[in-house]
């Protein structure tokens, strides 16, 4: 029989948790509001420039206002929660944002591929949420799971454009064996002391090797849909 | 006299909620503003667009001059004024637009969430053109400030393609 977990309704609530509980949500939402940040600002502001006329340039810009929003979210529930604003902005904090933020965007084929396949990855670990025990973040994973969607279709339409050429496929297949390789580490190690605190307080469902093995087997899919191949990824970064 | 608020103004305009009207002749002098502005003067008439289907084809056109002109105003600009674009106030105002965006599609037969989102997206580049201008207490008759008047007062010019000033 599944054990019933205990509930918590609202930041306040919080409080009287666990130490061990308290910690855990609170690097979650730290970690989504600095990675949300810096995502926006690396990759999603920038891709204005790259995009190839006024309808794509000014969709851009409502993602990228979308990615700044999630970022915003998390920053407030994270100051509810008594976290310090200092630990929730990159420039502040000595936490590095992820790795896949590293990678140097370069043009428009590089941002379709990496919210087709980028925010695919980010769609996964918000559904993680969807049932966690602590209500506001749950319900702070609710609210953005619709815009994380509709930046991975914006990735896939944009896709669609450009594979009808073979021209604009060669280029969307280069950027997607560029970016591709960084996506999977995105899910963290095997064997997270981490993951498994998330899981055992009931914040977090599936294990990183769970998560990175159905991200697999959906890329494929979204690639097989668009006629493109991803290219080897280290195994260890896969297992 | 104090100068009106960006943000607030953003909050209170009648965003897209005149789009597909006969232009007005306040509007006319706007746009022809705009464009000298710019430094674009146009020999020919606005381009009025009557749907949202047809803004979506005329946005897919090239993007010109004008966007090019816009960008590099918006960055001399920014070298004395920025805006924080995770700041709580902007955000607030984003998602205004986007649910005045979605009201107006609603009115006029669309249902096309990219398209709602990419009139979204206009209307805040234009604020934040607006802030920009207004920050560095530009004239009433720059670009980013007549452009922004379109806007608020319900209208959503679409730029400039082949020679004409599209607005829906």
């Amino acid at each position: 029989m599944t054990e019933v977990q205990q509930q918590v309704k609202t930041a306040q609530e919080l409080a009287q948790q666990s130490e061990e509980y308290r910690t855990a949500v609170g690097k979650l939402v730290v970690s989504h509001a600095i990675n949300e940040l810096h995502g926006a600002r690396v990759f999603d502001e920038p891709a204005v420039a790259f995009a190839p006329n006024p309808y794509a340039k000014w969709l851009t810009c409502r993602v990228a206002m979308e990615e700044y929003g999630h970022h915003c979210r998390f920053f407030e529930l994270g100051r509810e929660m008594g976290i310090a604003e200092e630990r929730m902005l990159p420039e502040k904090t000595a936490k590095r944002p992820l790795s896949m933020f590293d990678f140097s965007l370069q043009t428009w084929e590089e941002f379709v591929a990496i919210k087709a396949f980028g925010d695919l990855a980010e769609i996964l670990q918000v559904e993680d949420l969807l049932h966690c025990t602590f209500h506001p973040l749950r319900n702070l994973a609710r609210m953005t799971m619709p815009e994380e969607k509709f930046h991975h279709q914006f990735g896939m339409d944009f896709a669609r454009e450009l594979i009808k050429t073979d021209e604009g496929k060669a280029r969307l297949q280069d950027a997607v064996n560029r970016v591709f390789p960084a996506i999977p580490p995105f899910f963290g190690g095997a064997n997270s002391k981490n993951n498994e605190t998330f899981r055992r307080l009931g914040i977090k469902l599936r294990s990183n090797e769970e998560m990175r093995s159905d991200y697999m087997v959906r890329a494929k899919a979204a690639a097989d849909a668009l006629g493109l191949t991803l290219p080897e990824v280290p195994a260890a970064t896969v297992h | 006299m104090a100068r009106p608020d960006p943000l607030q103004s953003a909050l209170d305009a009648a965003w897209f909620s005149t789009l597909g009207e006969p232009l007005g002749a306040g509007e006319l002098t706007d746009i022809e503003t705009y464009t000298l502005a710019l430094g674009l003067p146009l020999n020919a008439p606005p381009l009025p667009v009557q749907s949202w289907q047809q803004a979506a084809e005329v946005l897919r056109g090239e993007t010109g001059e004008w966007w090019a002109l816009e960008e590099a105003e918006r960055a001399r600009l920014e070298q004395t004024v920025r805006l924080d674009p995770a700041a709580p106030a902007w955000i607030r105002v984003n998602d205004r637009l986007h649910g005045a965006a979605a009201v107006a599609a609603a009115r006029g037969g669309c249902s096309d969430a990219a398209m709602i989102k990419v009139a979204a997206g206009a209307s805040s580049y234009a604020t934040y053109h607006y802030h920009l201008a207004m920050a560095a207490e530009c004239g009433p008759d720059h670009a980013f400030i007549r452009k922004y008047a379109l806007f608020s007062g319900g209208r959503w010019p679409l730029g400039i393609y082949a020679g004409r000033f599209a607005i829906f």
